[in-house]
This record gives C-alpha cells, structure tokens and sequence, in this order.
C-alpha cells in the first residue's frame, strides 16, 4: 500500500488554514471582539453627543465634567414622600430622597422574599400533597397567579382589595385579633424596645454562652460514658432559664421610666390609678364599664372625661411602656402626643393632661422648667424589656403597633402572592428531582417521615431549587419598580420625580441602573455562595 | 421486643416472618397472587425466576416499600399493618440493600451509614461512627470513610450501602438484586462480604440472578412465576431435579445460554 500512495495519509498532510479549527477559533473571537468595540464606541459618541448638547455634565465654570453632573443631588427635592424609614422632609436633598427610595425598595424586597419563599414553599409542598383539596388549591393558586400579568394583580390588589376596605371607625378584625384592616392600610401589633432592653440583650448573650457551654460539656460527658444525655433539650432549657432569668432582672433593675403627677391626685404608685379613674366614673368596677357604656348609664363622652389624661412624646417607649399597663389593668386612658418633649411639658402646664410620661431623668429636668414643681411628684413605672404597642384608634387615625400604608400592603402582597407561585413550581421540582430511590433507602433505614424529608429529600432538592429561586429573587427584587403604579415610594417612583423636576436624566437613569444593579448582584452573590457551599462532590 | 397488635396466631418465636396468602394489585394487575412463606431464625432463602414473577416486589413488602392488601405479613411478632408504629418497628429490625445502591449523595460515607443510627436508634456520633467503621472495615474500605458515594465504584457503593444496612444491627436482610447493577468484576467483592453474612446466622432473603451464589450459600430456594410461588426446594434438588415446568425452562434458558 505504502508504495501505491506517495503522499503521506490523509490526516498527516498540512491542514490549509482555513479549515484549521484552532486558527478558525482565534479568528472568530477577533471577529468579535472587533463588532463589540464597534458598537461601544457607537453608543458612547451617542451618548457623549447627546450629553454635550444638553449640557448634563457641564459644571458652573463651564467646563465639562462628570461629577458636575450629579450637583443636582445636593438641591432641595420640594416633594413629599409619604413613608420613610429614615427622617425625611421636602427641604431635603434630591441626594436624600433617592436614599430614602432605595431603603423602601431595600424593605419591600428583604420581606417579599421572605414572604414569597414561605408562601412559595408551602405551596410547592401543598401541590405534593396526597390530598385532593390541598393540592388542588395550592394547583388553583400557581395556575391563577402565574398566568396573569403582575401589573394587573397589583391594581387589582390595591383598587379592588385595599381601598375598598372599611373607614377606619369600622376596621375589619380577622378572627378577633388585633388586626386592623382599614382603608388606612394594615395595622398591627408591634414590639417596642424599652432601655432595660439592652441589660435583657446582655442576659441572652449569655444565655446563648452558657448553651453552647452546657452543648460541648455534655458532649465530652457523652464521649466519655457513650451514653446519650439529650444534650440539645439540655442547651436549649438553659438558655430559656436565663432568658426567663433576665427579663425579670432587667424589669426589675430598669427604673428609668416615670410619670409626672399632682401631689394633689394622691397618686404615689402605680396601683393608685386605678382608684383614681375609678373615682370619676359611676361603676364600682373597671370591668363594668363596658356594659356601663352598652345600657346607657355613660355615655362615650363621659368616659373620656373621666379617663386618664397623659401627655407624652409620639411614638415614646416610655408612653408604651405605660399605656400597655393601664391596658392590662383595664383603665381608660386619652394620649396627648406632642412631637418634642418641651411640647409635651407645655401641655401638661397648659393642663391639658394629669400625667406627664417619660424617662425619670426627663421628667426631672422638665419639673424645675415648670412653675408649680414643688407639687409635682415623680412616680417610678415598673417596665420589661419589651413590650408590645397594640393599634389603638385615637381620633382619625390608628397609634401604636406595626402599619403597613395601603401602598405598601400592596405592593408587598402582590410581589409575594406572584413570586410564590414560580417558587412553589420550582420547589416542586426540586423535590420530585430526587430520586424514589432515596426515599426508598430512608425508609428502609427507618427513617420518619419528617426526618426523611428533613435530612435526605430537601438537602438534594435545595441544589436543584437554588439557581431558578435565584432568579425568582431578582425577579422580585425588579419588579418592586412596579410600586409606582400603586404609589409606593420605591427608588424608580421617587428617581421618576427627581427626573421630572430636575430634568437630569442622563444622571438619574445612571443612580437608578446603578443601584438596581447593586441589589440584584448582592442577592446573586450571596445565593451562588450558598450555592456553592452544598453542591456536590462527584469525582 | 414488644409485641403489639399481633392480630395472628401465636407465632414460634424461630419463625421470623410468616407470610400467608399474600396478595397484591397495581390498578388491575395482579403482582402478588397468594404468597405464603414462613422463614426461620437464620435461614438464607434465594428467591429465582424471570423478570416480572413479582419477586422485588414481595420481599418489598416485607418492610412496607410496597403496600400489601391481602393477607398477612409477620414479622418478629409484629403484624405489618396500617398502624404506623409496627412499620417503624419493622424497619428498624429489617435492613435492605438495594440494586442501585441508593446512597445519599450529599453525605459523606461516614454519614451516610451514621444517619440512621443517629436519628433512629438515638446513639452519640461517637458510638454510631465506632460502629460504622466496623463495619466499613468488615466490608474492607475504612479508607473511603470520608470520600462522598459519587467518588466511589460501583463495588464499592454497594458494600458501603451493606456496611449501611448492618451498623443499624437487624436480625433480617433483605437484598433485592444487589449485583445486578455493576460490572463483572466488581459483583464478586459483593458477593463475598454477602456469603461471610450468610455464615453469621443473619437471615437473609435475597433476589439475585447469581446462581453459583444460590447453589451454594441458600438453604433454601423459592422460584416464583406470575406472582405466585410454583417451586420451593434446596438448592440440589433446585438445580439438578426441579419438580416444575415452568422451572426446567427457566434452569435450562440460563444455564444453556
């Protein structure tokens, strides 16, 4: 054969350059590389013309620069913003009302993606479910939410749900809880934080200390006697120990909180209140005012007479701190609220109230201002390092506790009953993704049925679930821009203000990109980090 | 052992799973026709026959992978019912080794075998890792421990999945085609640490097409056909002089191929 063909075999000739697949590779990534340049330099002279003949970046001295172009953000923005999470007035910067935009886009995302992924996992595991019921309901839902727009949702949510809901006198309570639906928005308990707090802080820390202590402890007694002891009930009972411990200490440590009183009323303690009011009111028991009020003995005007007058500052833990105590003893009480606290004192000199809340310090210094201090006395109010503020309707409008403005609610209620859905659908997935296999070996090992979902299925399905949820994420992170339809004051609502008044846009549209991009690739890079940390190890 | 809810007869306490006109359906098709099988403490039992017969399925039903839903299953003293604590308790006595394997991926070796030990027998890692390495070295790679499934060979998954099965301690296993997904060379480590068991007075019930092991290591040798047991005999009488038909076809397409 070697004779029969002079040249060499097919394969060992030189390949013409044309058909060679590594000089080929290298041309096409030069092709390329060339086009994006192209079509850069095209944008940009667009953008560069565009910025000239408008001026945007042209600084007072005339001379063009990039940073000029952002002194607009230090011009008063003269526009309201109606929820905030920081202090925030029309005298403010352009600067400040698009940090205000960011932190309401920052908070309607954190607890849209909380919500959704509980919503979403639940219901993901509902339409797994054997019940007919269930999982048809959980089927119903994915199907109803994901297959109509968002935008859609969100107004019917807000026109349809939200501001149909009853005048504030007649707020629904679902189940008797103390939840307030209203066309107000969504009212709620909420904590507030009292000064003891931080000794009660102390006494967790500890308690958790103390736990891991008792934890590695037991673990070493376990090594030595091969016996179990139960270790995790043990650091769990004694962390709640000195929890329970510390609430009590520092309740009773705190004396930092008073009420400022008449020496007159004969008020000396707390308990002394009750007789006081009692004294007003035609009942002999604060229990029977209710029916006193129903069979027309008192009418609604006779009470708050009668009711405890206290003046203090908004929103005050100390006025929280008290009130929830003269609701648990059942005695009527009328709030004055005053924004500062020399506010509060005038008031209480102008006798608007009988009793002046606050820190004792406070009220200490506010008694040498007032002219007939002698006769004031400061009475210490016992309080714990948290206590809950309740909504209460006070006038026209509701004090106290958590508020979800109609905005808000629903804006966050759309973007998690719409996320939710493509979350269930990729829970879904994930678990049917793990092989029968596996839970065939879980039960076959004995394994319950908790602990089989627990510790086989759901460890395998996250790796599954992880990538499409990060999507889902950034998904919801985007589409709270849409919070501009129901009046939400997110970053694009208020970068859409700041646009229309200021007329940068060139500038606007760069923060606004700029930070939707910031929270978008925080929430990738914290899921592909999670990500990474469970896939696994083949080969 | 409690024995509660044991609705059958008294059982002698050397028979330790009594089956009695077992049947079972899937929609229409009629899997299981009427199994009955008593097995003594310690007794090995191949169970032959073509693919199909219902032989993976009944002894899946000896743990309650497969639900039966006519006649009786016994075992130890506990009746397989609908009542959730005597299937827990049943498991607990009764390891499995399957034909894939079916090691949990996301765990180290280690933990694979020390999982159930942990949160079903309720011993300290310690003592549950002890064991597991006893067993790994008993299987003869305690130097995979710490190696995730997807770095082992086939050969080696499947006797850590034994190694698996044994540290949780049951008196019965069940082996359901347990070389039948691995490379030729690889089903011989397999089938020695199986015959070193069989010498250690487990009792074992296994499906397998390794006829060489059913010769020598069975005491018995259950042959099934549609769902219905059709010959039970020893192994020398199995293989040179089987009563049935159906088994001198089945003896002569395998062992004449």
């Amino acid at each position: 054969m070697a004779e029969l063909s002079p040249t060499p075999p097919k394969g060992q000739q030189p390949i013409p350059f044309w058909r060679d697949g590594r000089v080929i590779g290298v041309l096409a990534q030069i092709a390329f590389v060339i086009l994006v340049a192209l079509g850069t330099a095209w944008l940009l002279r667009n953008v560069n013309d565009n910025i000239g003949a408008l001026g945007s970046f042209r600084c007072a001295d005339g001379t063009e620069s990039f940073r000029c172009g952002f002194n607009f953000l230090s011009i008063d923005a003269q526009f309201d913003i109606s929820e905030s999470i920081i202090q925030y007035n029309p005298s403010d910067s352009y600067g400040r009302a698009l940090v205000v935009g960011a932190l309401n886009t920052i908070k309607v995302t954190v607890l849209g993606v909380i919500l959704a992924t509980i919503l979403g996992t639940l219901a993901g595991i509902a339409r797994l479910s054997t019940n007919w019921l269930v999982s048809n309901l959980a089927k119903w839902y994915v199907d109803f939410f994901r297959n109509t727009p968002l935008l859609l949702q969100l107004f019917f949510i807000y026109f349809g749900v939200i501001l149909l809901f009853p005048a504030i006198q007649d707020a629904v309570q679902p189940f008797g809880l103390p939840i307030f639906l209203s066309q107000r928005g969504i009212n709620m308990p909420g904590p507030v934080f009292m000064p003891s707090f931080a000794i009660w802080m102390a006494f967790l820390i500890l308690g958790l200390i103390q736990a891991q202590v008792t934890w590695l402890f037991l673990g070493r007694q376990e090594q030595q006697t091969g016996r179990n002891s139960n270790r995790g009930w043990w650091a769990v009972a004694s962390f709640l120990l000195v929890a329970l411990i510390g609430w009590y200490v520092a309740g009773s440590t705190a004396d930092s909180q008073g009420i400022l009183v008449a020496r007159a009323t004969r008020v000396r303690e707390f308990s002394d209140i009750e007789a006081l009011v009692l004294g007003r009111l035609p009942v002999d028991n604060l229990n029977d005012i209710d029916t006193a009020v129903a069979d027309g003995r008192l009418t609604q005007e006779d009470l708050t007479a009668a009711s405890l007058h206290i003046c203090s500052v908004q929103d005050d833990p100390s006025q929280v701190n008290f009130t929830s105590q003269l609701r648990r003893a059942g005695i009527p009480y009328v709030v004055n609220r005053s924004d500062r606290l020399d506010q509060a004192t005038e008031a209480y000199a102008a006798g608007d109230c009988e009793v002046l809340v606050a820190t004792r310090s406070a009220l200490a210094a506010e008694r040498n201002v007032l002219e007939n201090g002698a006769n004031l006395s400061i009475i210490p109010i016992a309080e714990t390092p948290v206590r809950m503020a309740v909504p209460r309707i006070e006038g026209l409008n509701f004090v106290g506790g958590i508020k979800l403005t109609p905005s808000f609610a629903a804006i966050l209620i759309g973007l998690v009953l719409y996320t939710g859905a493509f979350i269930a659908e990729i829970v879904r997935a994930g678990i049917q993704s793990v092989p029968k296999g596996q839970t065939e070996a879980a039960r076959a090992l004995g394994l319950s049925e908790s602990q089989r979902l627990r510790l086989v299925v759901l460890p395998q399905a996250m790796r599954v679930i992880i990538p499409p949820l990060t999507s889902q994420y950034l998904n919801l992170a985007k589409n709270s821009s849409l919070a501009i339809a129901v009046g939400f004051a997110d970053l694009w609502a208020i970068a859409y203000t700041t646009l229309n008044q200021s007329g940068r846009s060139v500038q606007v549209f760069i923060i606004v990109m700029a930070a939707y991009l910031t929270l978008s690739l925080t929430i990738s890079f914290l899921l592909n980090w999670y990500n990474r940390r469970i896939s696994l190890v083949e080969r | 052992m409690t024995t509660m809810n044991v609705t059958t007869a008294p059982t002698n306490t050397e028979e330790v799973i009594i089956c009695s006109e077992v049947h079972k359906w899937y929609g229409d098709f009629h899997a299981l026709r009427g199994i009955s099988l008593t097995v003594k403490k310690g007794e090995v039992i191949v169970i032959l026959g073509p693919s199909g017969s219902g032989k993976s399925t009944f002894i899946r039903c000896i743990n309650r992978l497969e639900e039966h839903q006519q006649g009786d299953i016994v075992v130890e003293g506990t009746t397989l019912n609908y009542d959730v604590r005597n299937i827990a308790e049943i498991r607990r006595e009764v390891g499995m080794v399957f034909q894939q394997f079916n090691l949990f991926p996301h765990l180290t070796v280690l933990e694979n075998i020390t999982l159930a030990p942990i949160h079903v027998r309720k011993w300290t890692r310690d003592h549950a890792e002890d064991r597991a390495m006893h067993w790994l070295t008993r299987v003869g790679i305690p130097e995979q421990a710490n190696k995730y499934p997807g770095q082992l060979s086939g050969g080696q998954q499947q006797r850590v999945a034994i190694a698996r099965t044994l540290t949780m301690e049951p008196n019965i296993l069940l082996f359901d085609e347990p070389t039948s997904a691995l490379d030729p060379e690889m089903i011989k480590e397999v089938l020695d640490v199986m015959r070193d068991l069989a010498t250690e007075g487990y009792t074992i019930l296994a499906v397998t097409h390794e006829m060489g092991f059913a010769r020598t290591v069975a005491d018995r040798i259950i042959f099934m056909d549609a769902g219905q047991i059709v010959e039970e005999n020893t192994p020398e009488n199995f293989f040179t002089n089987p009563n049935n038909e159906r088994t001198k076809l089945f003896l002569n397409q395998i062992l004449h191929h």
